[in-house]
This record gives structure tokens, sequence and C-alpha cells, in this order.
């Protein structure tokens, strides 16, 4: 992999060169950013934004040494690495995929077909047929919708409470602060993958169950993160600068904390969907997911391992599917933690 | 590794495979039917299906799990055995037997110098302490033992002299000849039946047959060792004296796929599953050189069984009837297991005695099935599904397994309007939904050699679920059921006895109390090395005249 260093260019930045939905967004926040408070540097604290700091006067976001400048910047280089665009691309296919399977394919994906049973991929059937000869691309899709909102869900889930807990915990500090990360610490010494059994055993099966079992297993990662940012965050000058000037601690926390933290929370998550559709995909391979005939990734696989040796797609390119997806968001997150630094 | 690195393995995969099957396909593996002379020795290794997760058991009254009653077969010897081919009652342990003409007495006379494996002499007195036997685990068990239902109506069993021995019964049980020629009343020695249910559950007992149990460790290897000295096969078996094999070992393999690889790898030599082997394992297995052999198992057939207790949608005839014209059995019997696959005729398999097939009643008819839901108030809605008060017209089946063929049956189903719920479960919640009513269908199979089979089904005194036998039907078709049983069971005449199971098989259908499902073939991958391998006439593996090509 090329790890191209490229240098913080950020006053040669002309807004045309940004993306439309970059300078939706620079608007956007600009209008915010009216706030006095935010006359501090912020986002990572840029070389060149730091000289910033000389002055008293506001910089617009969207100026050179402001902060949507990085962005564009970030966004510009990663549109010349064709291994980023194919998994972005990628990714955003699957998810529309998930809330539209419709639009790519014509089939249902329960009726069945005795006629066609087990037919290799062909134009017809892209991924071939199952033993029930249900088209597998169109399952694969409908497949989509059940596991990504699944994968949405138990993120939705690890993030609020992880930030939650990890921001409490970061700020009061003492014996809280000790009790919340012991009961983390145990947590982590927990295999997620068993902990989510527990759950789902209890909660019974299905895709919501499956979704909070998920959450709450690969949650403490996020606590333990955004406490070592708030940590991290708190103690910086201008936070303390802010506090002295008399804004209340949630006024601190929700306008330099937490904007300040998240960045490494932003990584952990893109890394994390992909651990939260392969724990999905286990726990459906199981026989814990929906209800058939819905079925999940990973209960496609698990219903095709008996023909792997004689009728290897019906369970290999649902798994090359998986593997494709957990793979490129794996790329994405680490491309976006390298440019973090 | 890259992408391409990736493909590239796939397509070596791919070609590899393409190019074993090409190499091995020009004979059909032929070897195990050519009489070459028996080979003495080896070691015999046998991959089977899961051992019961609820219930693992060795004793031969007590076991229902087929896997076992093999084993028990090799182990432990009966009265009389059963030919395969005519279902006719033959001499084993019994040389000879009268039946009294009131049909409450049965007379056996033992063969002389049989000896359980610990030495102790198979006498009249011997066979006695079994049936005592058998009756105190009845009455521990209060009747659910699964035994039960082959002795039904047994009064006490009485000595003679050493080798005859009565058994009275104290209502006559027609089904009783057939009873002392299964696993489930083998002749274990006295002193076996000195130890616990429990104990002997884990194999703690002695029988008279050509292999010994040497270990039994639950789900995991199951040992036997070749009985040196056997003469007594009985002779529906080609080799009556000592077995060929040295040493059987039973595996347990829960993957389908994994059995048949290992097979085919040559790691295991017979390969014996649950349900019927996939059409292309079959064919990499016969590609291998190995056979497939292959015999329906006699007795109740893979049927559903539905919960016709009043607030169910089934406890209307109608729909009931309208569920049989909207499954298609021989398109699921050719798509789940092969174009030659047998379509099920019935409640029963067609191997079991006195089968008469229903197939009339049960083909496939989606109009006519629409026709009798109308009439029955339900009304096509939302989703395609036909709703009555709003309600929709759902099956709730609970299942442990997803089962893709159950899939077949939903889809095929919704083009009626019903909507079969397949609700996935963990195995030990499913005897308390039952118990609950809380399901529409439950499905239930059963093997033995006998239509009496179906008693441990569907009668609520000897079932092994007691839900599921009283919601199936209502009471007073259950009390017709009984009814039918009981004449079958007190009948000396055989034409009385195949009128009143004809009966009893259509009334099953006509009442809507038994959904066929599949015909429950019995299937074995046979390696090119085994010979001499036999089905007995309950299909289980009978091991006397397998040898081992070294």
């Amino acid at each position: 992999m090329t790890t191209s260093v490229v240098p913080e260019t950020t006053g040669t930045e002309a807004p045309a060169a940004a993306s439309a939905a970059a300078a939706a967004a620079a608007a956007a926040a600009a209008a915010a950013a009216a706030a006095p408070a935010t006359a501090a540097p912020v986002a990572g604290a840029k070389p060149g934004a730091g000289g910033a700091l000389l002055s008293e006067r506001l910089i617009a976001d969207s100026e050179p040494g402001g902060r949507w400048v990085g962005l564009r910047a970030t966004a510009r280089t990663l549109a010349v690495k064709p291994g980023f665009v194919l998994a972005v691309l990628f990714i955003a296919f699957v998810v529309v995929s998930a809330f539209a399977p419709g639009l790519f394919t014509s089939r249902d994906p329960y009726s069945t077909a005795p006629a066609e049973r087990m037919d290799s991929p062909s134009l017809n059937h892209l991924f071939g047929t199952d033993e029930l000869g249900r088209d597998l691309w169109t399952r694969m899709l409908y497949g989509s919708q059940l596991t990504i909102k699944a994968a949405l869900i138990a993120l939705g889930i690890a993030i609020v409470i992880g930030l939650a807990l990890g921001v409490l915990s970061g700020l009061s500090g003492g014996f809280f602060d000790a009790l919340l990360m012991r009961i983390v610490d145990v947590q982590l010494a927990i295999p997620v993958l068993l902990l989510s059994l527990a759950i789902v055993t209890a909660l019974g099966f299905g895709t919501v169950p499956v979704a909070i079992a998920v959450g709450v297993g690969i949650m403490p990662a996020f606590a333990r993160t955004t406490r070592a940012e708030v940590l991290r965050v708190k103690t910086l000058p201008f936070v303390e600068a802010s506090r002295a000037g008399g804004a209340s601690w949630p006024r601190v926390l929700l306008t330099h904390v937490l904007p300040n933290s998240c960045g490494p929370v932003a990584v952990l998550a893109v890394l994390d969907t992909g651990v939260a559709i392969l724990y999905i995909a286990s726990l459906s391979f199981l026989g814990f997911g929906a209800a058939p005939p819905q079925a999940e990734w990973g209960t496609l696989i698990s219903a095709g391992r008996n023909y792997l040796v004689t009728a290897p797609w019906v369970s290999l390119l649902p798994g090359l599917f998986v593997a494709a997806v957990v793979l490129s968001l794996n790329h994405i997150s680490k491309t976006i933690q390298e440019r973090e630094r | 590794m890259s992408r391409r690195g990736i493909a590239a393995t796939a397509l070596a995969v791919t070609a590899a495979l393409g190019l074993t099957a090409c190499g091995s396909s020009d004979d059909e593996g032929g070897a195990n039917t050519t009489a070459a002379e028996p080979v003495a020795g080896g070691t015999l290794k046998v991959a089977f299906f899961p051992d019961n997760p609820q219930f693992t058991c060795l004793d031969p009254f007590q076991t229902y799990w087929i896997e076992h009653r093999t084993v028990i077969r090799n182990v432990a010897d009966s009265l009389t055995d059963q030919d395969p081919k005519t279902g006719e009652i033959k001499p084993w342990l019994a040389k000879s037997w009268e039946v009294s003409a009131d049909g409450k007495e049965y007379t056996f006379h033992l063969r002389d110098g049989v000896t359980f494996s610990d030495g102790t002499k198979l006498d009249a007195a011997a066979v006695k302490a079994n049936f005592d036997g058998a009756q105190g685990v009845v009455k521990e068990t209060g009747g659910t033992a699964y035994g039960a239902s082959y002795i039904l109506g047994l009064d006490h069993s009485e000595v003679v002299d050493p080798l005859t021995v009565k058994v009275v019964f104290s209502a006559p049980n027609s089904s009783f000849l057939q009873a002392s020629s299964t696993t489930n009343l083998a002749i274990i020695s006295p002193d076996s039946y000195k130890k616990t249910a429990k104990e002997r559950c884990l194999g703690q007992y002695v029988g008279s047959g050509a292999f010994t149990l040497e270990s039994y460790k639950p789900n995991e290897l199951t040992v036997l060792q070749k009985r040196p000295g056997y003469t007594w096969g009985s002779a529906l078996s080609k080799n009556t004296g000592e077995a060929h094999l040295d040493r059987v070992e039973f595996s347990y393999v829960a993957e389908d796929s994994v059995r048949t690889g290992n097979l085919v790898s040559g790691a295991i030599d017979i390969s014996w599953p649950r349900s019927p082997i996939t059409v292309e394992d079959r064919e990499l297995i016969k590609k291998s050189g190995g056979v497939i052999e292959s015999r329906s198992l006699p007795g109740v057939a893979s049927a559903y069984y539905p919960n016709a207790s009043a607030g169910h949608v089934l406890s209307d005839l109608k729909v009931r009837q309208a569920l049989y014209k909207g499954i298609d059995l021989a398109t699921y019997a050719k798509t789940s297991f092969g174009d030659d696959y047998p379509v099920v005729g019935g409640a029963f398999d067609n191997t079991t005695p006195f089968y008469a097939s229903q197939a009339s009643k049960l083909a496939y008819d989606p109009d006519g099935a629409i026709k009798l839901l109308e009439e029955a108030g339900w009304k096509p809605g939302e989703g395609g599904y036909r709703y009555k008060d709003g309600k929709r017209l759902t099956i709730v089946f609970p299942t442990s397994s997803l089962s893709v063929s159950s899939e077949l049956i939903q889809d095929q189903l919704k083009k009626v309007g019903i909507e079969l719920k397949l609700d996935v479960h963990p195995p030990a919640e499913l005897p308390a939904l039952y118990k609950n009513g809380a399901y529409d269908l439950a499905s239930s199979y059963f093997t033995r050699a006998d239509p009496g089979a179906l008693q441990f089904l569907l009668d609520p005194k000897y079932a092994n679920s007691k839900a599921l036998a009283t919601n199936a039907a209502a009471p007073e078709t259950t009390a017709k059921i009984q009814a039918l049983f009981a004449k079958a069971r007190e009948t000396t005449d055989d034409a009385v006895r195949k009128q009143a199971y004809a009966d009893l098989q259509a009334l099953l259908i006509d009442e809507g109390v038994v959904f066929p499902q599949y015909e429950r073939v019995q299937f074995a991958g046979v390696s090119k090395d085994v010979h001499g391998f036999a089905f007995t006439s309950e299909s289980f593996l009978k091991l006397n005249d397998v040898w081992k090509q070294q």
C-alpha cells in the first residue's frame, strides 16, 4: 500500500475544488461556528491552523486555515486512491441494496423453483441458485437488508452507550471512573462472540436480538477509546481556557471535548462495522438469525455448507461477498486512520 | 492474499475437483456385490449422526435413537428375527414358538447352548428376568419408557422348563411376535437387570450377540469387539458363526458433508446419516468407488402432527384438508432428495407391514385447497395470505433446526394463502412449547416394523409427548384411533388385523391427524472395501456378514 504523506497545503485550497457535498456541509458548519467559543483552534490542531490563534478574528470554516480546508484536502487525496474509491463504491452499493434491494433485482427472494435447483452462476443467475432453485444473488441482496440493518443497530447501540460511558468516565474521574472501567475490563475479558451468544439465547432468535447482542459485545472498545480521548482533550489549554472563561461542563463537553475526541471513535466505528457484520454473520450462521425464509448472510453461507464440494457457489459466493464487505470497511477505516495522523 | 491470488486458488481448487470427478467415474463400484471369500479381521469404522442429547442411552428396552438400535442389534440377540424382504418372523434365540388360540399366550422354545458374553446361560429364567425387568422399567417411568408400546397388555411370564418360557397377556397383543424380533426386546443377562435403568443406559449390560460392547462414550465413540465362540446367528444371515470383523467403531459426526468427506477420503468405512444423503453427495460417493445402500425405514413416516385443540386454526377440518391439497409432496421428494426418491403415501413408510397407500388423498390440488379455505371463511387479503375476522391464516411450526426443505413447503402453502411460520427455538425449549400447546404443527417420526409404532406418537397413554398426542385430534377421533389399534392388536386373525390397519390409515388422513412430509429412507454410504452389507427388517445395520478387504 502506498502511504502517501501529502503535505498540508491549507492555504492554497480554492472553494471550487471541494466537492458539492463538502461545500454544503461547510456552509452549514460555518453558520454553526458563529458562536464566539469556536474561535479556539479545532479539529486535530493542524500546524497551519495553529497560527490562527494569534488573531482574535473569527475564521470562517472554508477560509484558508479554517476547519474544512483540511477535510477538503483529505477528500482530494483520497479520491485519487483507486482502492479506497473502489471500497467506498462497493460499500455504497451494499448500503443502497440494504435499503432498496429491489433496485438491483426483479426476482422474489423467497419463491422457489425446483426445476432450477442448484444452477451454477450464469448471467441469468449471477450467484447461481440454491437447493430450492431460489436466486442467490437476490437472496444475498435481501440478506443485506437484514445484515446491514443489524450492523447499524449494533453500531448505534455501541456508539451511544460507549460514548456516554467513555465521556462520563473520562470527565468525572476518581471512583466513578474506576468503577466504570473495571466493569468494562470485565466485559473485555469475555470473548465477544461468547457474550453475544449468551445474550441472544436469553433474548430469543431474530435479527434485532442478534443486533443487540453484538452491539453490547463491541461496546467496551468504544467506551475505552472515548475515555482515552476525553482524558487527552480535557487537559488541553483551550478547554481549560474555556472553563476559566466561565463555560459550564456540559457546554465544554458538547462544544470542545466531544467534537475533538470523536476522530478516533469514528475510525473505530468504521472498523467495527466490519467486525459487527462478521459477528452477525457468525450468529446467523449458527442459526440465531432471522426466521426462515428470510436469510441473513451467515444463514446463506450456512445453508450451502453441505454442498461445499459439489456446488461450492451456494456457500462460497455469499462468503466472498461478506469478506469483500468487511475488507472494504477495514480498508476505508485504515485509510482514514492514516489521514488522521 | 491479493484478490488475484484468491481467484487463482479458487480456480485451482475447482479444476482439481473437476479432474478427480472425471478420473474415477468409469465404474459404479460394484465390488460389494461380488461373491468373494470373506476375510476375517479388521476394524470397521462407522460414522453416525450425533448421539441423543436429551437421553444418551444404549439399553435395548429404553433406546429409541435409531443409530443406537443398530449398535444394540449387534450386541444383543432377540427371541426371533424378521425377514426384511417378507416381514415374516423367523427363529433366532427361540427355535420355535406357539401362540394360543385366544392370542394371549406365547410359548417360546429356546435354542440350547446359548450364553451371554459374561458366560451365564441364556435360558428360560433369563428370558423371564428380561420381561420382569421391562415391566419394572415401565412401572418406574409411568409408561413413558420407549419399549412400553412393545409389551402392551403383558401380564406376566413364566418358566415352563429350562428352555421353555411362556409370556402371558391380559389382552391379546398380535404385534408381540414382531416385537420379540426387535432390538427393544433383545435379551440381556439377568444380572444386567440388577443394575439401574441409568447404568444400563450407559452400556452396563451384557448380551449374547456376535459383538460385545467394549466402551461407550456418549456422543464420542462406541466400540464393539468380536465375541469369540458365537454360533447362534439368525438364519437370515449368511454367517451364523463368529463375526468376520474384529472390532467396530461408531463415531458421531454432526455435519453431513463431513461424514461424506470422511467416507470419500477413506477415514471411515460406512457413513450412516439420519436424513437422506443429498443427490450431490451420493454422486460424490459413487465417484469415489463407494456404494450407496438405501432402504425405507419401516414405521411412521416423517410427518407433521396438528394442534387441533380449540382456538387453533387447525381445529377446523376444512383447513386441515386444505393443508393436504396445498402441499406438493411429489415435488418436495424430488427437490429435497432426488428424482428417484419415493413419495410418501400416508402415515407410514412403504416398508411397514400392513401399509395401505393413501396417495390419492394426498395429491397436490391448490385449487381444491383454495376452495376449501374459501368455504371455511378465509378470504384473500394483504400479502397474498388469507384472513378471517382480521386474523391472518398463520400456522406456527416450532423447529430447532433450520431446514431448507421446510422452506419449500412454506412457499407451496403461500401459494394457497397459508402462512407457515417456521419458528426457530433452541432444542431444549421445544418440549415446553408442545406442552403449552404453543404450536400448530409439530413434526415427528418413529421406526418400528409394525403399524403399532404410531401408538408411541398418537395414543396419549403411551406417547412420548403426551401433549402432541392429545392435541393431534379431537377426543372422539383419538378414541376411534385407539379402538382401531386395539382391534388390530387383539385379534389373531391376520385379515381382521389388515382391515383394522387399513381403516386406521384411511382415518388418519380423512380426519386430518397426520400430515405426511416425506418417506424416510435410510441411506448408507459404503466404502468399496466393505462387503456383505445388510439391513435388518427395521433398516438398521447388521454386521454378521460384513467383512473388510484388507
